[in-house]
């Protein structure tokens, strides 16, 4: 699969097709994979498919200049071609290079399963529906379902809806909506005030390093609404109260663009769970608007767009 | 100097009695994530799994939001309410990394102007470290000459050296912690050597290395080679992990908020990896992302080294693990040419 992807990588660059190529590379720690963009044929060796290639490389497309090669998994695709619709970008601009995936390691679960830290664990290896990981020389195997992301296993499209070519086949989707969400199901349950406190005590962590807005491929704007000062919309000073007003803006600005890729929960270095924001957005915007996001490049953007459907219970 | 020692057992005990008197800060795990958070009383677990904190100790003396002074018009004029701050506290566990961090930013604090905020709560703390026995594969610290067992700029050291922990006396405010005749007894000589054992064992772990030499000069000499920053930058998405945990970052912002006739003046931790990073005068000087990226090396490497005679970087490691692009500054810095070898302004 590697090989297919160079060698495609390579062609790009060679006609002249594109001018630079952004995909992955081995990262300098263990199971990490790190953004490669290049428009050097001689590293193009180093471009690696992995199952810790974390990265919504649709990031980089925004307010980029000339003929881009991409690599993208299949939420990738979906958010390159939701910033098509946004007209972002141009679909003659990019070139997608598409490459099923099976499903991302959650580095978070693995450790809480083995009850080590990333960098003490000696080596994963994903199988089919098996992940094998070598502790202390000794070899353990976990069901994929344990270790995969959460938003893998919602995954309803793992192979590229919109791509030039891919590499390898087609792969089926885990599509586990039940295991995917149990976390939302379960603050579903809570009592309203238990709800409450729970989110105060996540946002009460955030330290507003805007990590989760700098990796997202749907927030697009040059200027956010969270740094305008006339008015503050939001005190800069994190406080749990401002700091939840923002991610819930935040995710109201990026609903029918979010492609539940997780990249801004995975990020978070204060682990706030903000999947159980945005992926409840994702199934509220298939819910009243039977909308997925992602799927139809010449399709208008979400919120620019009034069908009849909709009206069903949306209008009171 | 002088050594002393305690049963692991025993610190609980230890703990007990210093939490009588101080605000006692040691490691926590919540949601994942180690933090410094005050002492539960519970027990002393923590020793055996902790490695280091997402947030870096400077958030204790500059938290990442604080009041700096409340206004208020009433009828006979404006009233002015200043925050009092410095609860005495103690810090358990500052490993010695974090520790050079502390001096580094006590400097910028305390250099030009006398932070009174900042210096209300770092003059009432006590700061215990503790030798770093598990470093992460993404921790350089050695490359800085810091060692994992490294006394300088805490009040005492403790080392864990199996069933005991070695204990330091470095400051008289540390040494005074110590009047526990019962449970802290004198240091055997077997145990100070077992402490300088570890000194080079627990160095050997630091496996991420970088040569560090003339880094000053090597980046003022490729200060305008943007082809080199531009790439250096590439992959960088501009949000403020990096700085925000790193320990010797300590930008900051202030503004006032205000609702009718009241209001007050916060400060809050402001980052050059911002776009919007000093818009308040006018414009973000360094508009491309390469900018942003050479000021925060070029800050650590080359302009604290310049004005203050310390390079503000202690090898953490918490931009590189933290990083969602897995931006690691040792790779850039390994890439900063010799300075004969570099490249002129274009």
């Amino acid at each position: 699969m590697e090989k297919e992807l160079r060698k495609q990588a390579n062609r790009l660059l060679e006609e002249g097709t594109v001018d630079c190529i952004i995909g992955h590379a081995q990262g300098s720690l263990k199971f990490t994979t790190t953004p490669l963009i290049t428009g050097d044929k001689t590293e193009i060796s180093n471009l690696i498919i992995s199952p810790f290639m974390h990265n919504n490389l649709a990031n980089y497309l925004i307010r980029r200049h000339g003929k881009t090669g991409i690599v993208a998994k299949g939420c990738d695709s979906r958010s390159i071609v939701s910033l098509i619709q946004d007209k972002q970008v141009s679909r003659d601009a990019v070139v997608i290079i598409g490459v099923p995936c099976s499903g991302l390691v959650d580095m978070a679960k693995l450790e809480s399963l083995t009850g080590k830290v990333r960098d003490q664990i000696e080596a994963v290896t994903v199988a089919g529906d098996k992940v094998s990981v070598k502790l202390n020389g000794k070899k353990k195997e976990y069901p994929a379902r344990q270790v995969l992301f959460d938003h893998c296993l919602g995954c309803e499209f793992p192979t590229p809806q919109e791509y030039d070519c891919l590499i390898g086949e087609p792969v089926a989707a885990i599509n586990d909506t039940e295991l995917s969400s149990k976390k939302i199901a379960d603050i579903k349950k809570m009592a309203p005030q238990d709800r409450w406190a729970f989110w105060q005590k996540q946002f009460s962590r955030c330290i507003r390093c805007y990590a989760c807005r700098e990796v997202c491929p749907a927030c697009f704007c040059e200027r956010c609404f969270a740094e305008e000062s006339q008015p503050h919309w939001i005190s800069p000073v994190p406080q749990w109260q401002d700091n939840l007003v923002f991610q819930v803006i935040r995710t109201i600005h990026v609903a029918g663009r979010c492609s539940d890729c997780g990249e801004c929960e995975r990020v978070c270095p204060q682990h706030i769970p903000l999947r159980l924001l945005s992926r409840e957005m994702y199934d509220l915007i298939d819910e009243m608007f039977h909308y997925k996001s992602g799927m139809d490049k010449n399709a208008p953007p979400l919120m620019t767009a009034y069908e009849m459907v909709e009206a069903e219970g949306l209008i009171r | 100097m002088n050594s002393k020692k305690i049963n692991k057992k025993d610190l609980k005990k230890l703990l007990d009695t210093w939490r009588r008197d101080f605000n006692l800060i040691v490691p926590v795990l919540e949601n994942e994530v180690i933090t410094m958070d005050v002492w539960d009383g519970k027990d002393t677990a923590f020793i055996d799994w902790y490695r280091n904190t997402v947030v870096p100790p400077k958030a204790n003396f500059l938290p990442p939001g604080e009041k700096m002074i409340s206004f208020e018009k009433k009828k006979d004029g404006i009233v002015l309410e200043i925050p009092r701050n410095g609860q005495r506290q103690i810090i358990f566990g500052v490993r010695p990394c974090d520790a050079r961090s502390i001096a580094i930013i006590d400097d910028v604090f305390t250099e030009t102007y006398e932070d009174t905020y900042y210096l209300s709560r770092r003059n009432n703390t006590i700061v215990i470290g503790l030798s770093c026995n598990s470093p992460y594969d993404s921790c350089f610290c050695t490359s800085l000459n810091i060692n994992p067992v490294e006394s300088a700029h805490v009040d005492l050291l403790f080392t864990d050296i199996g069933d005991d922990l070695l204990i330091e006396e470095i400051t008289e405010r540390g040494k005074g912690l110590l009047n526990m005749p019962d449970t802290i007894k004198k240091a055997t000589k077997a145990d100070t050597e077992k402490g300088q054992a570890l000194k080079d064992s627990l160095a050997a772990k630091v496996t991420k290395q970088v040569n560090v030499k003339d880094m000053e000069h090597r980046l003022q000499a490729c200060f305008n080679d943007r082809e080199f920053w531009e790439k250096a930058a590439a992959k960088c998405i501009g949000c403020g992990i990096c700085t925000f945990l790193c320990p010797t970052c300590f930008c900051f912002d202030i503004n006032d908020e205000m609702l009718k006739k009241q209001g007050a003046r916060y400060r809050s931790w402001d980052s050059c990896s911002f776009k919007a990073y000093t818009r308040m005068p006018m414009e973000n000087p360094r508009e491309e992302r390469w900018r942003r990226v050479r000021q925060k090396v070029c800050h650590k490497y080359q302009f604290l080294p310049a004005n203050l005679g310390v390079t503000a970087c202690t090898g953490c490691g918490r931009c590189i693990r933290l990083c969602p692009v897995n931006w690691d500054i040792t790779q850039v810095l390994a890439g900063v040419p010799q300075k004969e070898a570099a490249r002129s302004a274009k």
